[in-house]
């Protein structure tokens, strides 16, 4: 079942073009990996589903991109609303300055979900449950967030993000900055997490496209090439351009 | 390795060795310029804190104090007429002085010295009647010449100190009747026509209240200010304009501001003349753009990466700025408000504008009551021609270095409490 689908849609930071006609449809509690070489678009792709090109003043968004047929590329959308329903993880971690409690707690105090000290325990609880650092910090709550490893401050940061539960969470490079210990243990949550939620990720590393997604998008210089599921895409693609860059004769 | 490259290596090691060496001259030179600087005002100012007694013995007559009553009450000693004895005291110090000279010996005191007999029964009642050692003040005069800078060599009729006194005062030196102890009544006392009683307790106040409204009024303008354009305000031409325009204001003269301060604050508002009220706020004008300044650049140094966290978890503009961004961005502001602060504590000119350069002998209670302050202080110090002033000068310079220091050190506590939180 299609939980988002884009169509025609073009991004343009001022007179230059980023995105050229990327339509895409994104499977609802499936991982969609979108992989190519720096630069193709795919991260701006990926900002567009939770709308973060609002804060960059020269970018503007044309065409349709709906979610549960609610069109998300529309002045009239509220933004905090879709954020609260679409999480996003980092390419670098970005825990705030905070306890590791206020860390997680932050999203459910500003969208008003708990209603009580002990719901709030409870969520921050099966956030970090859930994102598997709950027995790493679980006595140290209130111990800066900045203060934990690299590979602890980016599960604390899907923490956060899962706190609110959303229905989608974008991930842009979430392991980039981690070490093959912590990537082998996001990638992991990453299957836990798509029973109850969908995800789209965008990778520089195939091998970890290839282990977490059930679909796989190939961009090139802002073009979405191929899109299917992520058997075909490594095994055996449409296209020339694709099987070049999978195959690593080109990127 | 050839020639040329050795040669070329050496030239780049004498280009660093000579390089570092020009950085200690100009540190060293530094250094010595600001040990000059403290020299002279530590050698000069250090006598100020040091008030010079005379002591010598009242007899507090009844009969002198025209008090009628058996058992005086506080009242019959509160209007006691101390004339007479007050004039005893010092006179007695030579009984065989002809009476047209005794202004000589009563103009070694401070001309206050009536009001510090009255002072001295009034808090033990049950001296009346007794002899007993009273100290008095002694005149600018002799406490230079008790301090060793007035020159006793010169011709006597370039003297303001004459032969006669100066034989009293070197006899009641040899008895140990001059007495030298640390001066409260400079921190205690408002300022005074004569340099043995004048204090820095008005100009003081009036520096610690100016610079409350000055903070009161340019922190939260200038911080809302800040926050407006730097998360709020859109990129266009007219911010831009915005933005050089507080980069202007910061480099124009304070003067300028006083001119301002004299004509819409004074003259339109009819606020209250010499008061830190207008002095504050004058003073805020110039903080304004400095703290802008800095708190523009310290909200431009969060990481964006924190922004857009919040951003991403559906916080709005407005939480994204006041939970994150402002928080994180304290330290930076507040030392530049502290920075700010720093120049309108040593500034004159445009409190001598709106008129804080009057003569206040009173101490200030409030921002409304007229009040100098230290730096005008000490303009108005270094414009008197009595000795005694001199050394005043320096002390009072001293006093707003201290203030200085202190007001940093806070401001560095403050500024480690919050980064301790945030980091």
């Amino acid at each position: 079942m299609s939980k988002i689908k884009a169509e025609n849609v073009n991004v343009y930071y001022g007179s230059k073009q980023a995105l050229f006609d990327v339509s895409i449809d994104i499977a609802e509690k499936e991982v969609t990996a979108l992989i190519g070489p720096s630069g193709c678009g795919k991260s701006t792709f990926l900002r567009c589903l939770n709308r973060m090109n609002d804060v960059i003043d020269i970018c503007r968004v044309e065409g349709s991109i709906k979610m549960d047929n609610l069109e998300l590329n529309s002045r009239k959308l509220d933004v905090v609303r879709l954020r609260e329903n679409v999480g996003m993880v980092f390419q670098k971690p970005n825990p705030f300055p905070k306890t590791i409690y206020e860390n997680v707690a932050y999203g459910p105090t500003i969208h008003g979900i708990a209603q009580s000290k002990e719901e709030m325990d409870q969520i921050v609880e099966t956030s970090l449950k859930k994102a598997a650092l709950w027995n790493e910090v679980k006595d140290r709550l209130d111990e800066i967030g900045t203060g934990l490893s690299g590979g602890q401050q980016q599960r604390l940061c899907i923490a956060r993000a899962i706190s609110v539960s959303p229905e989608v969470i974008l991930m842009d490079e979430p392991c980039s900055a981690l070490d093959p210990i912590a990537t082998a243990q996001i990638e992991e949550l990453i299957d836990d997490l798509k029973k109850e939620v969908t995800i789209v990720i965008v990778t520089h590393s195939m091998s970890q496209a290839a282990r977490v997604s059930q679909k796989t998008g190939f961009f090139h210089l802002g073009k979405l090439i191929e899109f299917g599921s992520t058997d075909k895409i490594f095994k055996n693609p449409d296209k020339q351009q694709t099987q070049d860059y999978i195959t690593g004769r080109f990127g | 390795m050839n020639s040329f490259k050795k040669n070329l290596l050496k030239k780049r090691y004498n280009a660093e060795r000579r390089f570092q060496w020009y950085g200690k001259i100009a540190i060293g030179l530094a250094l010595s310029f600001l040990a000059v600087f403290m020299f002279q005002i530590f050698s000069k100012g250090y006598s100020a804190f040091q008030k010079t007694w005379i002591v010598t013995e009242v007899h507090y007559d009844k009969e002198l104090l025209l008090i009628d009553a058996e058992s005086p009450s506080k009242d019959d000693l509160e209007n006691a007429d101390y004339y007479d004895v007050a004039y005893k005291a010092m006179t007695s110090l030579d009984p065989g002085l002809p009476e047209e000279e005794d202004r000589q010996l009563i103009q070694m005191v401070s001309y206050k010295y009536e009001a510090e007999v009255k002072d001295l029964l009034l808090k033990n009642p049950d001296y009346l009647g007794k002899i007993v050692p009273i100290k008095l003040t002694a005149s600018d005069d002799i406490d230079q010449v008790h301090k060793g800078n007035y020159p006793r060599d010169i011709p006597e009729k370039n003297r303001r100190v004459n032969d006669y006194q100066l034989q009293i005062y070197d006899m009641l030196n040899e008895r140990g009747d001059i007495l030298s102890e640390f001066n409260i009544s400079f921190f205690t006392n408002p300022d005074s026509r004569e340099a043995e009683l004048a204090g820095i307790a008005s100009s003081f106040m009036g520096t610690v209240f100016s610079i409350l409204v000055c903070l009161a009024f340019s922190f939260p303008v200038a911080v809302l200010a800040a926050i407006y354009l730097e998360e709020f305000a859109p990129k266009n031409k007219f911010t831009d304009f915005i933005e050089v325009n507080i980069n202007n204001l910061a480099a124009v003269p304070s003067i300028v501001f006083g001119l301002l301060g004299l004509g819409i604050l004074l003259a339109v508002f009819n606020l209250p003349r010499s008061t830190p009220l207008v002095g504050g706020i004058t003073l805020s004008l110039m903080t304004l753009p400095t703290i802008i300044i800095a708190a523009r650049a310290s909200l431009k140094a969060v990481p964006p990466s924190i922004r857009e966290a919040a951003l991403a978890m559906g916080a709005s503009n407005m939480q994204t700025t006041m939970h994150h961004t402002v928080p994180l961005s304290m330290p930076g502001t507040l030392s530049g408000t502290i920075i700010g602060l720093a120049q309108a504590l040593g500034e004159t000119a445009p409190l001598i504008l709106i008129g804080m350069v009057a003569f206040v002998n009173t101490i200030p209670g409030t921002p409304v009551d007229p009040a100098a302050s230290l730096p005008v202080q000490i303009y108005i110090w270094s414009e008197s021609a009595e000795r005694g002033f001199v050394e005043k000068v320096s002390a009072c310079i001293m006093v707003l270095l201290a203030f200085l220091i202190l007001m940093n050190l806070a401001a560095q506590i403050v500024r480690h409490k919050f980064e301790k939180k945030w980091s």
